[in-house]
């Protein structure tokens, strides 16, 4: 049994009236990817939210168990989580800097490190070494990335002319330059095509793999729940109706039912 | 195709003539003398035919040059190509070139005091052009209240200047600092607002301060303004005609001439030298973590918050570091001046301030230059037909709307890349 990374406990959302997350509770493990899946508007986007400070949640806790702490990411509230306790995340529509270089957009991501080098600015305006020690080292990073997703070649041109295929592996290693504990994925097979798809399982197996980052994946392209998934969490109008691994899921007749209906 | 398109250009053409009909037959036919006393209707007619005659065949070649579907991109983004073009590639150049030239400028043979008071203020407001495109430009923070910075650094100069008798050099300063500080304060309650919202608030705030000046009277003594601001003095040598018994001036310790001109030729450098600095500082901090923050911001910031980046900080310090050059340029204007009032610091100021910075294309630091150039100097040149400058300023703004839609210089280049040191190695 590998440590769990995140354990979310008696998650409760509530919008006014409406209760999108119904006393949830799971868990993901450290090297492994965990799938949540569900028919829309399951809540599936509202769990990434609430982990990822955009909403507060109505009750309940979402534990980050790193080396030698425990943090609960109910107290930080927005940036913060990114910041401080290393929760990256993509989003269902990609959320690029369109105008902004493919590398900028990695240096970007890199902020808080560049900014505590850069003196606050100060140092950073009269060229401090170490400032731009850490700049290089920074653009190594980005490198080491771009390679990996093939879009070296790309580097200086705008985010926003890259193919979407491209686009969505540039949101994901954006994310992993953050250097997360946990990686929270929001549907990043949606539009690809097979060929597309099948590399994106390949980045992903590989940040699993090589990194160690927790990844977390909301998705509805099956082949990519099914082919990657450590273990799938099935959430229909908030509630937990089903976890285990990718086998059982497919044959589990509330999944069915929740994705299909019952038969009369 | 063809000859439906010219049926229906004439009859757009013919409708652009009865809306000037419309427009200027009773503002231009219908005019109102006075004769004994009487006020009788003289109509004008005729002008107003060549007028409708005017809008409607102008009209009509516009519709065959600019939107004739055949020639799908007209003329206008031929010329845009060839001029971003010739910028882009010669950018550094000219660059380069407009500095040499502003630097020989006060002893080139053709300059007189006008031309010296007009390059004065055209540097002024690019440099709060290029203060102003920190917020705009970079940050996407549309701030329609800009000129209460400038009148905060002016108000703050002159009274140092004025009740402690410090000098420029300290004054300064001190005037960057209050400034700032009032970007703080207007950056603060503006956090969660963006584009029209948080354009309603800046400008709100610019008008505050005004109204604020206006009122104090104590203070700013109001609607009489501060008079008697110290002049500036060269590193401590002042620019007196008369000096005083054993006083040291700028003309005796050079062993010169007295002239007027020294002084308005140092006034002209020390705008010169700050206007570089805030050009130099925005060059430099676009490249930082801070600048791209900035610009990051502009583009999605919810995609800041989730790689960690405060949004907070980010945007107060765009605001601030704004404001602060906006202070200098305004300590400069009050010395320059040497007397102040709310009167120099209404929303037209910031407006002009905006147009130059969207006219130049956001973010472009020599956009603002050439934008300045073209709208302060097509002012200036429309200066003794008072009634028709306001005509030739809108209509820059209509040509270079159509001509150049994102600014006149729009690329933006990156702030890092990866390939020139790929190129080098």
């Amino acid at each position: 049994m590998t440590a769990k990374l995140l354990d979310v406990e008696n998650l409760t959302m509530r919008f006014g009236g409406l209760l999108a997350i119904d006393d949830l509770s799971f868990s993901a493990a450290k090297d492994q990817i965990t799938s949540i899946i569900g028919p829309n508007g399951a809540g599936k986007t509202t769990v990434f939210n609430c982990l990822t400070g955009f909403y507060k949640a109505t009750a309940g806790s979402m534990f980050l168990n790193k080396e030698n702490e425990r943090l609960n990411l109910k107290k930080f509230s927005d940036f913060k989580v990114a910041q401080k306790a290393g929760v990256a995340r993509t989003f269902q529509n990609i959320r690029l800097f369109p105008q902004m270089s493919v590398l900028e957009n990695l240096m970007v991501a890199q902020h808080n490190k560049l900014m505590d080098a850069s003196g606050f600015t100060i140092l950073g305006l009269f060229n401090a070494p170490s400032f731009i020690n850490k700049e290089k080292e920074a653009i190594e990073i980005s490198k080491y990335w771009l390679d990996i997703i093939g879009l070296t070649h790309r580097a200086d041109d705008d985010a926003g002319d890259l193919p979407y295929g491209d686009q969505r592996k540039l949101e994901i290693v954006r994310a992993m330059c953050i250097n997360p504990y946990l990686l929270c994925l929001d549907e990043p097979a949606a539009g690809l095509n097979a060929k597309e798809s099948a590399e994106l399982n390949k980045l992903l197996l590989f940040i699993k793999k090589e990194k160690k980052t927790g990844i977390l994946l909301i998705e509805h392209d099956m082949s990519v729940v099914m082919e990657i998934s450590d273990h799938v969490v099935v959430l229909n109008y908030g509630k937990k109706i089903f976890q285990g691994s990718a086998k059982e899921t497919k044959n589990s007749p509330a999944v069915i039912e929740a994705y299909l209906g019952t038969e009369d | 195709m063809k000859k439906n398109f010219l049926v229906s250009s004439i009859k757009d053409s013919l409708f652009t003539g009865l809306i000037a009909l419309a427009l200027f037959g009773p503002i231009v036919g219908l005019r109102t003398v006075a004769k004994n006393e009487v006020l009788v209707v003289n109509p004008k007619w005729f002008i107003v035919l060549i007028i409708v005659i005017v809008c409607a065949l102008g009209r009509f070649l516009t519709n065959l040059y600019f939107y004739n579907r055949d020639q799908k991109y007209g003329i206008q983004s031929t010329i845009g190509k060839s001029i971003t073009n010739f910028l882009d590639t010669k950018g550094t150049q000219i660059a380069l070139s407009a500095i040499i030239f502003s630097i020989i400028f006060p002893f080139l043979p053709f300059t007189d005091r006008y031309l010296m008071d007009i390059a004065i203020m055209m540097l002024t407001y690019i440099m709060l052009g290029w203060g102003l495109n920190i917020v705009i430009g970079l940050a996407g923070l549309l701030d329609l209240g800009y000129v209460a910075f400038y009148a905060v650094g002016a108000y703050s100069y002159a009274l140092f200047a004025i009740h402690f008798g410090w000098s420029f050099w300290i004054c300064l300063p001190i005037a960057g600092i209050f400034a700032a500080m009032f970007g703080v304060l207007l950056g603060f309650p503006v956090l969660r607002l963006r584009g029209d919202y948080l354009a309603i608030v800046t400008l709100a705030f610019g008008e505050m301060i005004r109204i604020l000046l206006l009122n104090w009277y104590q203070l700013t003594k109001g609607p009489d303004g501060l008079t008697g601001i110290p002049r500036p003095s060269f590193f401590g040598l002042p620019f007196k005609s008369f000096p005083e018994e054993g006083e040291q001036t700028f003309h005796t310790f050079f062993g010169l001439e007295y002239s007027p001109m020294q002084r308005i030729i140092f006034l002209y450098y020390l705008i010169l030298v700050l206007a570089l600095i805030t050009n130099l500082f925005t060059i430099k901090i676009r490249r930082l973590p801070i600048g791209r923050a900035w610009e990051a911001l502009r583009e999605d910031e919810i995609a800041c918050k989730s790689l960690g980046v405060n949004p907070r900080n980010t945007k107060l310090t765009a605001f601030a570091i704004g404001a602060m050059f906006g202070g200098f340029a305004g300590s400069f204007f009050a010395t320059r001046q040497a007397f102040i009032s709310p009167e120099s610091f209404t929303f037209i100021e910031s407006a002009i301030i905006v147009a130059i910075v969207v006219l130049g294309g956001m973010g472009s630091q020599t956009g603002v230059v050439l934008a300045t150039v073209f709208l302060i100097g097509l002012i200036e040149v429309f200066r003794d037909f008072e009634s028709y400058r306001m005509i030739a300023f809108g209509g820059a703004m209509v040509l270079i709307m159509i001509f150049r839609p994102r600014g006149i210089l729009a690329t933006r280049k990156p702030t890092i890349t990866l390939q020139k040191k790929e190129a080098t190695k």
